[in-house]
């Protein structure tokens, strides 16, 4: 998510090189971001390549504001 | 235990903050190439122009410029097409990328202006003023996409370089007048681009 927060959109091997995740992992948490509508995604071909394009959606942007609120607020709650 | 919680929500806090800006200066300084890219296709251009121009005495050689595009589209894909993930944008590559490609439609539509007045025109002498003025008004255009790119990148370097390559390019080009030597304008504005694509990728490292 933070990730795809702050880009346009980004296929599956380039969230796969910059998160460093494995195939499997990483198809597992697409799952569960698109059952919760955080992103969306586009299966397509590049050539003859099958191509997984992930875009975050406006829910997905303020739940992940969200969350980032969040976290600082208990971070200086504790102080 | 609360202290371990503290510590997962600042890890969990830090470790986004450390994603969004690796990310976004990873996509920043991979752009970093197109502008050396074009910068060396424009100094080439630029120098071949000015070569043949005084070589030959003929000014029909800058018809060559209209084959640069072709050249830097064409290896832009070649570029692209060796990377390992399809190219991502954000925001900044966005307006960089919109920056320019305003900057070639403006310069393209200049000189396609000018030709079709200079075959077309009415008055001859309007043919000559629009002629003379060509170059001019091309590298003030760039000054100001490559002013607007180093406020985009928040680059003072880039900012002024763009300043003086438009308006002292401009100036340059009324003390030099229209011949061969305004190519090396060009040649200028080309370095300026490389340049300037080193410099995006040392900032965004």
């Amino acid at each position: 998510m933070s990730i795809l927060a702050g880009v346009d959109e980004a296929d599956f091997t380039y969230l796969k090189k910059q998160t460093g995740a494995t195939s499997g992992n990483l198809s597992v948490q697409i799952d569960k971001l698109t059952a919760a509508g955080y992103i969306t995604v586009e299966k397509g071909f590049k050539g003859k390549m099958p191509r997984t394009t992930c875009k975050i959606t406006p829910e997905g942007q303020e739940a992940f504001r969200s969350y980032v609120e969040a976290l600082k607020e208990y971070l200086s709650a504790g102080k | 235990m609360e202290q371990n919680k503290e510590m997962t929500a600042q890890e969990s806090l830090a470790l986004i903050a450390r994603t969004m800006d690796s990310n976004r200066k990873d996509i920043i300084r991979k752009g970093g190439k197109y502008f050396i890219l074009w910068g060396c296709l424009l100094t080439i251009f630029s120098l071949l122009i000015y070569f043949l121009w005084k070589t030959t005495d003929s000014g029909a050689w800058n018809n060559l410029w209209f084959v640069m595009p072709i050249v830097g589209y064409g290896l832009s894909w070649l570029l692209q097409r060796n990377e390992e993930t399809e190219p991502v944008q954000n925001d900044v590559s966005r307006t960089i990328g919109n920056i320019w490609s305003a900057f070639g439609i403006f310069a393209c539509s200049v000189a396609v202006v000018f030709l079709l007045y200079s075959k077309f025109g009415s008055s001859a002498i309007g043919a000559i003023v629009a002629g003379a003025s060509l170059s001019a008004q091309i590298v003030l255009l760039f000054g100001l996409a490559e002013t607007i790119s180093g406020v985009v990148l928040k680059n003072l370097t880039i900012k002024m370089a763009g300043f003086i390559t438009g308006i002292g390019g401009l100036a340059t080009y009324y003390f030099v007048g229209a011949n061969e030597e305004q190519m090396l304008l060009f040649t200028f504005a080309g370095i300026v681009l490389a340049a300037t694509g080193l410099i995006v990728k040392r900032q965004y490292k």
